[in-house]
Protein backbone atom coordinates (compact mmCIF):
# COMPACT_ATOMS: atom_id res chain seq x y z
CA UNK A 1 0.00 0.00 0.00
CA UNK A 2 2.45 2.52 1.01
CA UNK A 3 4.92 1.36 -2.04
CA UNK A 4 2.04 2.66 -4.40
CA UNK A 5 1.82 6.13 -2.70
CA UNK A 6 5.77 6.56 -2.87
CA UNK A 7 7.19 9.15 -4.75
CA UNK A 8 7.94 7.94 -8.01
CA UNK A 9 5.38 5.19 -8.19
CA UNK A 10 7.50 2.89 -7.99
CA UNK A 11 9.79 2.76 -5.62
CA UNK A 12 10.47 0.21 -2.84
CA UNK A 13 12.22 -0.28 0.27
CA UNK A 14 14.32 -2.58 -2.17
CA UNK A 15 14.90 0.11 -4.74
CA UNK A 16 15.32 3.03 -2.06
CA UNK A 17 18.19 0.78 -0.34
CA UNK A 18 19.71 0.37 -3.64
CA UNK A 19 19.67 4.19 -4.14
CA UNK A 20 21.39 4.50 -0.48
CA UNK A 21 24.36 2.14 -1.07
CA UNK A 22 27.67 2.51 0.13
CA UNK A 23 29.12 3.00 -3.24
CA UNK A 24 27.04 6.33 -3.08
CA UNK A 25 26.98 6.93 0.90
CA UNK A 26 30.52 7.07 0.24
CA UNK A 27 30.95 9.66 -2.06
CA UNK A 28 28.58 11.36 -0.15
CA UNK A 29 30.30 11.41 3.12
CA UNK A 30 33.79 12.30 1.53
CA UNK A 31 33.28 13.65 -2.18
CA UNK A 32 35.98 13.71 -4.73
CA UNK A 33 37.18 16.95 -6.01
CA UNK A 34 34.79 19.07 -4.20
CA UNK A 35 36.69 22.08 -3.97
CA UNK A 36 37.52 25.57 -5.32
CA UNK A 37 40.02 25.87 -8.58
CA UNK A 38 41.62 29.13 -9.40
CA UNK A 39 42.70 28.48 -12.68
CA UNK A 40 39.19 27.29 -14.21
CA UNK A 41 38.52 27.99 -17.47
CA UNK A 42 34.91 27.70 -17.11
CA UNK A 43 32.28 27.64 -14.32
CA UNK A 44 29.00 27.07 -13.93
CA UNK A 45 26.19 26.96 -10.63
CA UNK A 46 22.77 25.21 -11.02
CA UNK A 47 20.42 25.69 -8.57
CA UNK A 48 17.16 23.15 -7.70
CA UNK A 49 14.43 25.54 -6.82
CA UNK A 50 12.41 23.00 -5.39
CA UNK A 51 15.26 22.78 -2.46
CA UNK A 52 16.94 25.80 -2.45
CA UNK A 53 20.25 23.53 -3.11
CA UNK A 54 23.14 24.75 -5.46
CA UNK A 55 26.15 22.68 -7.05
CA UNK A 56 29.14 25.05 -8.66
CA UNK A 57 31.03 23.16 -11.03
CA UNK A 58 34.32 24.51 -11.99
CA UNK A 59 36.80 23.15 -15.34
CA UNK A 60 39.80 23.89 -16.82
CA UNK A 61 39.33 22.78 -20.85
CA UNK A 62 43.21 22.70 -22.59
CA UNK A 63 42.38 22.57 -25.94
CA UNK A 64 39.71 19.56 -26.12
CA UNK A 65 40.54 17.99 -23.25
CA UNK A 66 38.64 18.20 -19.70
CA UNK A 67 41.96 18.87 -17.75
CA UNK A 68 40.57 19.07 -14.41
CA UNK A 69 36.86 19.36 -12.59
CA UNK A 70 36.06 20.46 -9.63
CA UNK A 71 32.55 21.42 -7.22
CA UNK A 72 31.08 23.07 -4.49
CA UNK A 73 28.39 24.13 -3.26
CA UNK A 74 25.68 22.23 -1.23
CA UNK A 75 23.39 19.26 -1.68
CA UNK A 76 21.70 16.45 -0.47
CA UNK A 77 23.51 13.05 -0.86
CA UNK A 78 22.62 12.44 -4.45
CA UNK A 79 23.25 15.73 -5.88
CA UNK A 80 26.74 15.44 -4.01
CA UNK A 81 27.40 11.70 -5.10
CA UNK A 82 26.46 12.61 -8.79
CA UNK A 83 28.94 15.78 -8.50
CA UNK A 84 31.81 13.26 -7.10
CA UNK A 85 31.15 10.81 -9.11
CA UNK A 86 31.10 12.89 -12.13
CA UNK A 87 34.55 14.75 -11.43
CA UNK A 88 35.86 11.27 -11.89
CA UNK A 89 34.27 10.25 -15.15
CA UNK A 90 34.99 13.24 -17.00
CA UNK A 91 38.23 14.52 -15.55
CA UNK A 92 40.71 13.74 -18.63
CA UNK A 93 37.63 13.40 -21.61
CA UNK A 94 36.98 15.69 -24.15
CA UNK A 95 34.45 18.52 -24.15
CA UNK A 96 32.03 15.71 -26.57
CA UNK A 97 32.35 12.96 -24.61
CA UNK A 98 31.88 14.52 -21.57
CA UNK A 99 28.40 16.23 -22.84
CA UNK A 100 27.63 12.61 -24.13
CA UNK A 101 27.94 11.37 -20.74
CA UNK A 102 25.81 14.31 -19.49
CA UNK A 103 23.42 12.62 -21.85
CA UNK A 104 23.95 8.86 -21.04
CA UNK A 105 23.34 10.14 -17.67
CA UNK A 106 20.11 11.94 -18.83
CA UNK A 107 18.96 8.71 -20.96
CA UNK A 108 19.55 6.68 -17.82
CA UNK A 109 17.70 8.85 -15.34
CA UNK A 110 14.30 8.50 -17.56
CA UNK A 111 14.58 5.07 -18.60
CA UNK A 112 15.58 5.36 -21.95
CA UNK A 113 19.01 3.26 -21.62
CA UNK A 114 20.41 2.23 -18.46
CA UNK A 115 24.05 1.65 -19.50
CA UNK A 116 26.70 3.72 -17.28
CA UNK A 117 30.19 3.53 -16.90
CA UNK A 118 31.34 1.57 -13.51
CA UNK A 119 32.42 4.44 -11.62
CA UNK A 120 29.08 5.98 -11.98
CA UNK A 121 26.45 3.03 -11.72
CA UNK A 122 25.56 4.01 -8.13
CA UNK A 123 23.46 6.73 -9.82
CA UNK A 124 21.32 3.71 -11.42
CA UNK A 125 19.69 3.30 -7.60
CA UNK A 126 17.89 6.69 -7.92
CA UNK A 127 16.26 6.14 -11.34
CA UNK A 128 13.15 4.45 -9.34
CA UNK A 129 13.07 7.85 -7.85
CA UNK A 130 11.34 10.82 -10.14
CA UNK A 131 11.48 13.60 -6.98
CA UNK A 132 15.29 13.00 -6.94
CA UNK A 133 16.23 12.89 -10.34
CA UNK A 134 16.58 16.97 -10.44
CA UNK A 135 18.86 15.95 -7.44
CA UNK A 136 21.20 13.77 -9.40
CA UNK A 137 21.36 16.01 -12.71
CA UNK A 138 22.36 19.41 -10.75
CA UNK A 139 25.84 18.86 -11.29
CA UNK A 140 25.57 17.32 -14.82
CA UNK A 141 23.50 20.40 -15.72
CA UNK A 142 26.17 22.76 -14.24
CA UNK A 143 28.96 20.94 -16.33
CA UNK A 144 27.22 21.07 -19.33
CA UNK A 145 26.24 24.61 -18.92
CA UNK A 146 29.96 25.33 -18.17
CA UNK A 147 30.91 23.93 -21.08
CA UNK A 148 28.72 25.69 -23.84
CA UNK A 149 30.42 28.69 -22.42
CA UNK B 1 -3.90 5.83 23.42
CA UNK B 2 -4.28 7.23 20.20
CA UNK B 3 -7.06 9.58 19.32
CA UNK B 4 -7.48 11.57 16.22
CA UNK B 5 -10.23 15.16 16.94
CA UNK B 6 -11.39 13.86 13.19
CA UNK B 7 -12.04 9.98 12.64
CA UNK B 8 -9.70 9.27 9.55
CA UNK B 9 -12.98 7.54 8.31
CA UNK B 10 -14.37 10.97 7.23
CA UNK B 11 -11.35 11.15 4.61
CA UNK B 12 -11.66 8.85 2.01
CA UNK B 13 -8.42 9.24 1.10
CA UNK B 14 -6.87 8.69 4.47
CA UNK B 15 -9.83 5.86 4.57
CA UNK B 16 -8.52 4.12 2.03
CA UNK B 17 -4.47 4.13 2.67
CA UNK B 18 -4.76 2.79 6.50
CA UNK B 19 -1.05 3.05 6.24
CA UNK B 20 -0.12 6.42 5.40
CA UNK B 21 1.10 9.09 8.08
CA UNK B 22 0.30 12.09 6.29
CA UNK B 23 2.35 14.84 8.02
CA UNK B 24 2.20 17.67 5.33
CA UNK B 25 -1.20 19.50 5.96
CA UNK B 26 0.42 22.93 6.08
CA UNK B 27 1.38 22.32 2.69
CA UNK B 28 -2.29 21.17 1.75
CA UNK B 29 -4.92 19.24 3.73
CA UNK B 30 -6.54 16.11 3.27
CA UNK B 31 -10.47 16.54 2.20
CA UNK B 32 -13.42 15.21 4.37
CA UNK B 33 -16.47 13.68 2.79
CA UNK B 34 -18.55 16.42 3.23
CA UNK B 35 -16.46 19.03 1.55
CA UNK B 36 -16.27 16.11 -1.61
CA UNK B 37 -19.93 15.99 -1.79
CA UNK B 38 -20.94 19.65 -0.90
CA UNK B 39 -18.68 20.26 -4.74
CA UNK B 40 -20.38 17.18 -6.58
CA UNK B 41 -23.95 18.36 -4.99
CA UNK B 42 -23.32 21.60 -6.53
CA UNK B 43 -22.82 19.98 -9.94
CA UNK B 44 -25.22 18.30 -9.80
CA UNK B 45 -28.19 19.82 -8.25
CA UNK B 46 -27.04 23.65 -8.32
CA UNK B 47 -24.91 23.94 -11.90
CA UNK B 48 -25.64 27.24 -13.39
CA UNK B 49 -24.13 30.44 -13.78
CA UNK B 50 -25.03 32.93 -10.61
CA UNK B 51 -25.92 36.20 -10.71
CA UNK B 52 -26.87 36.09 -14.55
CA UNK B 53 -29.62 33.17 -15.87
CA UNK B 54 -33.25 34.26 -15.28
CA UNK B 55 -34.34 31.01 -13.82
CA UNK B 56 -34.38 29.07 -11.15
CA UNK B 57 -31.50 27.12 -11.29
CA UNK B 58 -29.43 30.01 -11.97
CA UNK B 59 -31.04 31.36 -8.42
CA UNK B 60 -30.30 28.44 -6.71
CA UNK B 61 -26.60 28.56 -7.54
CA UNK B 62 -26.30 32.43 -6.73
CA UNK B 63 -28.21 31.83 -3.02
CA UNK B 64 -25.44 28.65 -2.48
CA UNK B 65 -22.56 30.97 -3.86
CA UNK B 66 -23.88 33.76 -1.24
CA UNK B 67 -24.59 31.17 1.39
CA UNK B 68 -20.89 29.98 1.20
CA UNK B 69 -19.47 33.67 1.61
CA UNK B 70 -22.14 34.19 4.48
CA UNK B 71 -20.49 31.08 6.22
CA UNK B 72 -16.99 31.90 5.92
CA UNK B 73 -17.46 35.49 6.89
CA UNK B 74 -19.33 34.26 10.06
CA UNK B 75 -15.85 31.55 10.39
CA UNK B 76 -13.15 34.35 10.28
CA UNK B 77 -15.29 37.09 12.40
CA UNK B 78 -16.64 39.50 9.57
CA UNK B 79 -19.87 40.90 10.10
CA UNK B 80 -20.05 42.17 6.61
CA UNK B 81 -19.98 39.31 4.54
CA UNK B 82 -19.60 41.95 1.50
CA UNK B 83 -15.86 42.35 2.65
CA UNK B 84 -15.07 38.58 2.42
CA UNK B 85 -14.09 38.51 -1.80
CA UNK B 86 -13.32 35.13 -3.05
CA UNK B 87 -10.09 34.17 -4.57
CA UNK B 88 -7.91 31.85 -6.33
CA UNK B 89 -6.24 31.16 -2.53
CA UNK B 90 -4.12 33.61 -0.43
CA UNK B 91 -1.11 34.45 -3.20
CA UNK B 92 -3.99 35.56 -5.76
CA UNK B 93 -5.38 37.78 -2.61
CA UNK B 94 -1.84 39.20 -1.75
CA UNK B 95 -1.34 40.31 -5.58
CA UNK B 96 -4.90 42.00 -5.33
CA UNK B 97 -4.16 44.41 -2.69
CA UNK B 98 -0.19 44.50 -4.26
CA UNK B 99 -2.02 45.56 -7.74
CA UNK B 100 -5.11 47.63 -6.44
CA UNK B 101 -4.18 49.28 -3.50
CA UNK B 102 -0.61 49.38 -3.88
CA UNK B 103 -0.25 50.74 -7.69
CA UNK B 104 -2.63 53.58 -6.39
CA UNK B 105 -1.13 54.51 -3.16
CA UNK B 106 2.71 53.71 -2.69
CA UNK B 107 5.10 55.77 -4.60
CA UNK B 108 8.65 56.48 -4.56
CA UNK B 109 9.83 57.61 -0.94
CA UNK B 110 7.53 55.29 0.89
CA UNK B 111 8.75 52.76 2.68
CA UNK B 112 6.83 48.85 2.59
CA UNK B 113 7.16 46.61 5.45
CA UNK B 114 7.57 42.69 5.60
CA UNK B 115 9.45 40.53 8.02
CA UNK B 116 12.04 37.97 7.41
CA UNK B 117 9.17 35.03 8.43
CA UNK B 118 7.47 35.43 5.49
CA UNK B 119 6.24 33.00 3.08
CA UNK B 120 6.82 34.05 -0.72
CA UNK B 121 2.81 34.88 -0.98
CA UNK B 122 3.40 37.97 1.54
CA UNK B 123 7.10 39.07 0.74
CA UNK B 124 7.30 38.99 -3.24
CA UNK B 125 4.41 40.93 -4.03
CA UNK B 126 5.35 43.85 -1.80
CA UNK B 127 9.37 43.22 -3.06
CA UNK B 128 8.08 43.35 -6.41
CA UNK B 129 5.71 46.45 -5.77
CA UNK B 130 8.74 48.93 -4.08
CA UNK B 131 10.57 47.70 -7.07
CA UNK B 132 7.94 49.22 -9.72
CA UNK B 133 6.76 51.80 -7.42
CA UNK B 134 10.63 52.80 -6.06
CA UNK B 135 9.48 52.58 -2.36
CA UNK B 136 11.42 50.94 -0.43
CA UNK B 137 11.52 47.43 1.32
CA UNK B 138 12.41 47.27 4.77
CA UNK B 139 12.65 43.47 6.09
CA UNK B 140 12.07 43.21 9.87
CA UNK B 141 14.31 40.55 11.36
CA UNK B 142 13.53 38.17 13.79
CA UNK B 143 14.34 36.68 17.10
CA UNK B 144 17.43 33.61 18.33
CA UNK B 145 14.04 31.29 17.93
CA UNK B 146 12.61 32.97 14.36
CA UNK B 147 9.40 34.84 15.99
CA UNK B 148 9.29 38.74 14.78
CA UNK B 149 11.57 40.73 16.74
CA UNK B 150 8.60 43.68 18.14
CA UNK B 151 11.48 45.97 18.89
CA UNK B 152 13.00 46.21 15.28
CA UNK B 153 9.37 46.56 14.38
CA UNK B 154 9.22 49.42 16.26
CA UNK B 155 12.46 50.73 14.99
CA UNK B 156 11.50 50.04 11.12
CA UNK B 157 8.29 51.17 11.46
CA UNK B 158 7.66 55.03 10.85
CA UNK B 159 5.53 57.95 9.26
CA UNK B 160 6.92 57.19 5.68
CA UNK B 161 5.88 53.08 6.10
CA UNK B 162 2.62 53.15 3.69
CA UNK B 163 1.88 49.19 4.30
CA UNK B 164 3.31 46.28 6.58
CA UNK B 165 3.30 42.42 5.34
CA UNK B 166 2.52 40.17 8.12
CA UNK B 167 2.09 36.41 8.90
CA UNK B 168 -0.33 35.40 11.51
CA UNK B 169 1.41 32.04 11.82
CA UNK B 170 4.33 30.74 10.15
CA UNK B 171 4.06 28.17 7.55
CA UNK B 172 7.85 27.12 7.38
CA UNK B 173 9.09 26.70 11.26
CA UNK B 174 5.16 27.51 12.48
CA UNK B 175 5.51 30.61 14.79
CA UNK B 176 2.32 32.18 15.74
CA UNK B 177 3.17 35.85 15.68
CA UNK B 178 2.30 38.18 18.11
CA UNK B 179 -0.25 39.87 15.99
CA UNK B 180 -2.06 42.44 18.58
CA UNK B 181 1.12 43.85 19.93
CA UNK B 182 3.17 44.26 16.34
CA UNK B 183 -0.74 46.00 15.31
CA UNK B 184 -0.51 48.31 18.30
CA UNK B 185 3.15 49.20 17.75
CA UNK B 186 1.76 49.67 13.65
CA UNK B 187 -0.84 51.99 14.54
CA UNK B 188 0.85 53.76 17.08
CA UNK B 189 3.54 55.10 14.61
CA UNK B 190 1.89 55.62 11.45
CA UNK B 191 -0.75 55.68 9.39
CA UNK B 192 0.51 52.41 7.45
CA UNK B 193 -2.48 49.72 5.73
CA UNK B 194 -1.60 46.30 7.80
CA UNK B 195 -1.71 43.27 5.14
CA UNK B 196 -1.84 39.65 7.46
CA UNK B 197 -1.07 36.07 5.97
CA UNK B 198 -3.99 34.06 7.61
CA UNK B 199 -2.88 30.97 5.65
CA UNK B 200 -1.47 28.95 8.50
CA UNK B 201 -3.96 30.57 10.99
CA UNK B 202 -7.11 30.24 9.85
CA UNK B 203 -7.07 26.23 9.78
CA UNK B 204 -5.66 26.35 13.27
CA UNK B 205 -6.56 28.91 15.31
CA UNK B 206 -10.07 30.88 15.94
CA UNK B 207 -9.27 33.75 14.21
CA UNK B 208 -12.15 37.20 14.50
CA UNK B 209 -10.76 39.77 11.85
CA UNK B 210 -13.25 42.42 13.20
CA UNK B 211 -10.92 42.30 16.40
CA UNK B 212 -7.75 42.48 14.83
CA UNK B 213 -7.50 46.02 13.99
CA UNK B 214 -6.47 45.42 10.39
CA UNK B 215 -6.87 46.22 6.61
CA UNK B 216 -6.58 43.18 5.26
CA UNK B 217 -6.84 39.21 5.82
CA UNK B 218 -5.91 36.45 3.72
CA UNK B 219 -6.19 32.22 3.28
CA UNK B 220 -6.44 29.72 0.91
CA UNK B 221 -9.43 27.36 1.26
CA UNK B 222 -7.11 23.98 0.47
CA UNK B 223 -5.14 24.26 4.59
CA UNK B 224 -8.42 23.66 6.05
CA UNK B 225 -10.06 20.80 4.23
CA UNK B 226 -11.21 22.89 1.41
CA UNK B 227 -10.83 22.12 -2.37
CA UNK B 228 -7.46 23.95 -3.96
CA UNK B 229 -8.34 27.30 -6.10
CA UNK B 230 -10.44 29.12 -3.62
CA UNK B 231 -9.76 31.22 -1.01
CA UNK B 232 -10.67 34.74 0.60
CA UNK B 233 -9.27 38.57 0.87
CA UNK B 234 -11.07 39.97 3.47
CA UNK B 235 -10.37 44.25 3.62
CA UNK B 236 -12.31 46.53 5.70
CA UNK B 237 -15.29 48.02 3.51
CA UNK B 238 -13.53 51.82 3.76
CA UNK B 239 -10.25 50.61 1.85
CA UNK B 240 -12.08 48.07 -0.52
CA UNK B 241 -14.35 50.67 -1.55
CA UNK B 242 -11.40 52.78 -2.66
CA UNK B 243 -9.67 50.37 -4.51
CA UNK B 244 -9.81 50.35 -8.13
CA UNK B 245 -10.67 46.65 -9.46
CA UNK B 246 -7.95 44.17 -9.76
CA UNK B 247 -9.09 42.39 -12.87
CA UNK B 248 -11.62 43.25 -15.19
CA UNK B 249 -14.76 41.62 -17.53
CA UNK B 250 -17.81 40.42 -16.45
CA UNK B 251 -20.18 40.52 -13.40
CA UNK B 252 -17.53 42.67 -12.20
CA UNK B 253 -18.91 46.02 -13.63
CA UNK B 254 -22.03 48.07 -13.30
CA UNK B 255 -22.34 49.30 -16.84
CA UNK B 256 -20.13 49.31 -19.81
CA UNK B 257 -20.19 52.45 -22.08
CA UNK B 258 -18.21 52.44 -25.48
CA UNK B 259 -15.41 54.66 -23.94
CA UNK B 260 -15.65 53.61 -19.99
CA UNK B 261 -17.53 51.62 -17.18
CA UNK B 262 -18.82 51.61 -13.58
CA UNK B 263 -17.97 49.12 -11.57
CA UNK B 264 -20.46 46.58 -9.50
CA UNK B 265 -20.46 47.14 -5.42
CA UNK B 266 -18.54 44.95 -3.16
CA UNK B 267 -17.60 42.13 -3.11
CA UNK B 268 -18.00 41.70 -7.03
CA UNK B 269 -16.16 44.72 -7.82
CA UNK B 270 -12.88 42.34 -7.38
CA UNK B 271 -14.37 39.06 -8.77
CA UNK B 272 -14.36 39.46 -12.70
CA UNK B 273 -15.79 36.64 -14.74
CA UNK B 274 -17.35 33.57 -13.62
CA UNK B 275 -17.26 32.52 -10.36
CA UNK B 276 -15.61 29.24 -8.34
CA UNK B 277 -19.09 28.53 -6.52
CA UNK B 278 -18.22 24.81 -6.43
CA UNK B 279 -15.54 25.61 -4.60
CA UNK B 280 -16.94 28.28 -2.57
CA UNK B 281 -19.70 25.63 -1.46
CA UNK B 282 -16.75 23.27 -0.75
CA UNK B 283 -15.17 25.92 1.39
CA UNK B 284 -17.84 26.56 3.47
CA UNK B 285 -18.80 22.60 3.72
CA UNK B 286 -15.46 22.72 5.19
CA UNK B 287 -15.92 25.45 7.50
CA UNK B 288 -18.80 23.45 9.22
CA UNK B 289 -16.58 20.67 9.38
CA UNK B 290 -14.13 22.81 11.54
CA UNK B 291 -17.39 24.39 13.30
CA UNK B 292 -18.63 21.32 14.25
CA UNK B 293 -15.17 20.28 15.70
CA UNK B 294 -14.81 23.55 17.50
CA UNK B 295 -11.35 25.65 16.44
CA UNK B 296 -10.50 25.59 20.13
CA UNK B 297 -10.41 21.94 20.31
CA UNK B 298 -8.58 21.66 16.92
CA UNK B 299 -5.83 24.29 18.23
CA UNK B 300 -5.82 21.57 22.12
CA UNK B 301 -5.46 18.92 19.38
CA UNK B 302 -2.47 19.70 17.60
CA UNK B 303 -0.80 21.23 20.77
CA UNK B 304 -1.10 18.12 22.33
CA UNK B 305 0.78 15.90 19.45
CA UNK B 306 2.95 18.70 18.67
CA UNK B 307 4.52 18.41 22.21
CA UNK B 308 4.39 14.89 22.24
CA UNK B 309 6.26 14.93 18.31
CA UNK B 310 8.79 18.01 19.83
CA UNK B 311 9.70 15.59 23.11
CA UNK B 312 10.42 12.37 20.90
CA UNK B 313 12.63 14.10 18.13
CA UNK B 314 14.69 15.84 20.74
CA UNK B 315 15.49 12.43 22.23
CA UNK B 316 16.94 11.75 19.11
CA UNK B 317 20.38 12.36 18.50
CA UNK B 318 22.17 15.70 16.04
CA UNK B 319 18.71 17.04 15.71
CA UNK B 320 17.67 20.73 15.79
CA UNK B 321 14.21 21.92 16.25
CA UNK B 322 13.57 25.83 14.69
CA UNK B 323 10.68 28.09 16.02
CA UNK B 324 9.88 29.56 19.21
CA UNK B 325 8.35 27.23 21.99
CA UNK B 326 5.83 24.40 21.51
CA UNK B 327 3.42 26.80 23.27
CA UNK B 328 4.02 29.66 20.47
CA UNK B 329 3.43 27.26 17.29
CA UNK B 330 1.18 25.97 15.28
CA UNK B 331 1.19 22.36 14.48
CA UNK B 332 4.42 22.24 12.71
CA UNK B 333 7.39 20.34 13.70
CA UNK B 334 10.33 22.11 11.53
CA UNK B 335 13.96 20.45 11.71
CA UNK B 336 17.35 19.74 10.53
CA UNK B 337 19.07 16.32 11.33
CA UNK B 338 22.80 16.10 11.38
CA UNK B 339 24.46 14.90 8.14
CA UNK B 340 21.19 14.16 6.76
CA UNK B 341 20.11 16.44 4.06
CA UNK B 342 15.74 17.45 4.47
CA UNK B 343 15.23 15.65 0.85
CA UNK B 344 17.03 12.57 1.94
CA UNK B 345 14.93 11.81 4.38
CA UNK B 346 11.96 12.54 2.95
CA UNK B 347 12.51 9.96 0.59
CA UNK B 348 13.17 7.82 3.49
CA UNK B 349 10.38 8.67 5.47
CA UNK B 350 8.05 7.91 2.25
CA UNK B 351 9.48 4.23 2.15
CA UNK B 352 8.05 4.13 5.97
CA UNK B 353 4.81 5.52 4.93
CA UNK B 354 5.52 9.31 6.54
CA UNK B 355 4.86 11.85 4.47
CA UNK B 356 6.80 15.31 5.04
CA UNK B 357 7.33 18.66 3.39
CA UNK B 358 11.50 19.38 2.85
CA UNK B 359 12.77 22.02 0.95
CA UNK B 360 12.42 25.60 1.87
CA UNK B 361 8.68 25.90 2.50
CA UNK B 362 8.77 28.82 -0.18
CA UNK B 363 10.63 31.31 2.97
CA UNK B 364 14.09 31.39 1.13
CA UNK B 365 14.62 34.86 3.08
CA UNK B 366 13.91 33.02 6.40
CA UNK B 367 16.04 30.21 5.01
CA UNK B 368 19.12 32.23 4.73
CA UNK B 369 18.74 33.64 7.92
CA UNK B 370 18.43 30.22 9.70
CA UNK B 371 21.66 29.37 7.66
CA UNK B 372 20.18 26.34 5.63
CA UNK B 373 18.91 25.73 2.23
CA UNK B 374 15.92 23.60 3.45
CA UNK B 375 14.58 22.22 6.47
CA UNK B 376 12.12 19.33 6.96
CA UNK B 377 8.64 19.65 8.20
CA UNK B 378 6.28 17.67 9.77
CA UNK B 379 2.36 19.03 10.18
CA UNK B 380 -0.15 18.03 12.30
CA UNK B 381 -4.05 18.62 11.67
CA UNK B 382 -7.24 17.52 12.78
CA UNK B 383 -6.90 13.61 11.72
CA UNK B 384 -3.43 13.29 12.50
CA UNK B 385 -3.04 10.79 15.98
CA UNK B 386 -0.71 9.96 17.67
CA UNK B 387 0.42 6.61 15.76
CA UNK B 388 1.48 9.60 13.62
CA UNK B 389 4.31 10.72 15.44
CA UNK B 390 5.58 7.42 16.48
CA UNK B 391 5.83 6.12 12.87
CA UNK B 392 7.35 10.02 12.43
CA UNK B 393 10.45 8.79 15.25
CA UNK B 394 10.60 5.27 13.49
CA UNK B 395 11.41 6.53 10.25
CA UNK B 396 13.71 9.26 11.64
CA UNK B 397 15.52 6.36 13.48
CA UNK B 398 15.72 4.45 10.33
CA UNK B 399 16.67 7.27 8.39
CA UNK B 400 19.89 8.16 10.76
CA UNK B 401 20.82 4.56 10.65
CA UNK B 402 21.43 4.69 7.00
CA UNK B 403 23.16 7.64 7.02
CA UNK B 404 25.27 6.50 10.29
CA UNK B 405 26.51 3.29 8.38
CA UNK B 406 30.68 2.95 8.40
CA UNK B 407 32.50 3.33 4.98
Amino acid sequence: MTESLAMSGKASAASMAAMYQDALLAHHRAPHNRREMGDATASAVHKNPVCGDEIRVMVRVDGDELVDVSFTGRGCSIATASASMMTDATVGQSVGDAVALAEQVERMLTGADGALPDGLAPLRGVAPFAGRHGCARMPWQALREALST
Amino acid sequence: MRHSLAPRSDFPLLAATPGLHYLDSAATSQKPAAVLNAIRDFYETANANPHRGAYALSAKATDLYHDARATIARFVGVADSDCVVFTRGTTEAMNLVASSWGRTNVQAGDEIVVTALEHHANFVPWQQLALQTGATLRIVELTAHQSIDLDQLRDVVSTRTKLVAITHVSNAVGAITPLAEAVHIIRARSAAVIVVDGAQAVPHLPVAFDTLDIDFYAFSGHKLLGPMGIGCLVGRRAILEKMPPYQFGGDMIEWVHDFDCTWNVLPHKFEAGTPNAADAVGLAAAVRYLEALGMDQVRAHELSLLEKAEAAVRALPGLTVYGPAVAQRSGVLSFSVADVHPHDLATILDQHGVCIRAGHHCAQPLMRRLGVSATARASFYVYSDESDVEALVTALVAAQQIFAAVD
